[in-house]
């Protein structure tokens, strides 16, 4: 079974190892470090622990677990794979998401979203902020859809294309 | 070997690690249980992992604002992708490299946003006070309070890659290096010598200051 990771280091001395005890010299110093590690554990778990909304958002996000829905997977995000464009002030961020036969691409700016889909098709399209019903918005018959405000935080795309249901890849704008 | 539970400060009592801790062998099983609808299992999931995930943004010296975003983005993605994760068992370490590839994209953002130091990046440890903090302040444990800051300042000013190793291994109940590794991007085998001359490095940073 998993061993932690600790299994075979060098006689991780935190006391975390359940009892199992290490064989040979005792190790003066790896104990001392040890506590000095479960110490520095505890001043983080006291100074700088999971702010409790942060805690209770991830338990809410259960409600996003939704195995009728296509993933649309990030294929394109020109924040990593586009070459930076220096000096540049304001550049619109690229997406593409991709799934099957059915391309989304995004433009996020500082008015908003725009998306195209491709094949282009309609569909009417969800703008999901979290485990809440997001701003609803429709892609028209060219597959070209508008949204004129700027998703704070992380987003995600539900698609409706006839009886199909993609959602793109949680993603921070 | 100290015996598990062997005191070590006063703080023992809290539940900052074993309690409602997730044993990682449970891991995979407690996935499986919440595609299969268990809530419970998904709360024990965020219980035992989400620390992982909040050490791993804290290393990566993210403002409060983009810490949140890249949090909850990381939990929002794992929720959906629930079920789809080829290797339930390693759900920390999926965790903990997305995580990682979602913190160096707000790094990568911010640097192209502006050219100069970020002043969000800068040390903010040593101004703002947590909550916790404050109530520490108005506790009668002052002296135990004042160790736990004095380690954690000189924690802080450790160099820059001793504290990303060390604030991702903290995290409670302690990641397996396997997860430290897809949190950091460095090898396995590496992890324990870096522990060793990290804590070996604060101890003398403390030992010099006549603390602990």
């Amino acid at each position: 079974m998993d061993d932690n990771g600790h299994g075979n280091d060098d006689g991780h001395g935190n006391g975390n190892d359940d009892g199992i005890s290490v064989e040979g010299a005792f190790d003066d110093e790896e104990f001392d470090l040890g506590s000095l590690e479960e110490e520095l554990r505890q001043a983080a778990a006291i100074l700088d622990p999971v702010p409790a909304e942060l805690r209770r958002s991830a338990v809410e996000a259960y409600a996003l677990h939704d195995l009728d829905a296509r993933i649309a997977e990030l294929t394109f995000d020109s924040l990593t794979d586009a070459i930076p464009v220096r000096g540049a002030g304001d550049v619109a961020r690229m997406l593409t998401f991709h799934t099957g036969d059915l391309t989304v691409d995004v433009e996020v700016t500082e008015d908003g979203l725009m998306g195209q889909l491709l094949p282009p098709q309609s569909a009417s399209i969800e703008v999901l902020h979290g485990p809440r019903a997001g701003a609803a918005l429709t892609a028209d018959a060219m597959g070209r859809f508008a949204c004129d405000t700027l998703p704070g935080g992380p987003f995600a795309l539900r698609l409706r294309t006839g009886a199909e249901v993609v959602v793109t890849e949680w993603l921070r704008a | 070997m100290r015996s598990e539970r062997a005191p070590v400060t006063a703080y023992d009592d809290r539940p900052y690690t074993r309690g409602g801790a997730v044993d990682r062998s449970d891991v995979g099983a407690l996935v499986q249980s919440a595609v299969d609808g268990d809530t419970a299992a998904w709360k024990a999931l965020v219980e035992g992992l989400s620390p992982l995930v909040w050490s791993v943004v804290r290393s990566h010296r993210l403002s409060d604002a983009d810490g949140s975003e890249v949090y909850q983005t990381v939990w929002f993605r794992f929720a959906q992708h629930l079920g789809r994760i080829r290797e339930p068992d390693k759900a920390g370490s999926w965790l903990a490299i997305t995580a990682r590839n979602e913190c160096l994209k707000v790094i990568k953002s911010l640097r192209r946003l502006t050219p100069t130091d970020d002043p969000q990046l800068l040390d903010r440890a040593s101004e703002d006070r947590t909550p916790e903090e404050s109530v520490l302040d108005s506790e009668e444990a002052a002296a135990q309070s004042e160790r736990v800051r004095f380690l954690w300042q000189e924690f802080e000013a450790l160099g820059d890659r001793c504290r990303q190793l060390l604030r991702v291994l903290i995290a409670s109940p302690p990641p397996s290096y396997q997860e430290v590794s897809a949190a950091l991007g460095i090898a396995v085998g590496s992890i324990g010598p870096m522990r060793q001359r990290c804590l070996r490095r604060l101890r003398a940073r403390l030992d010099a200051r006549g603390a602990l």
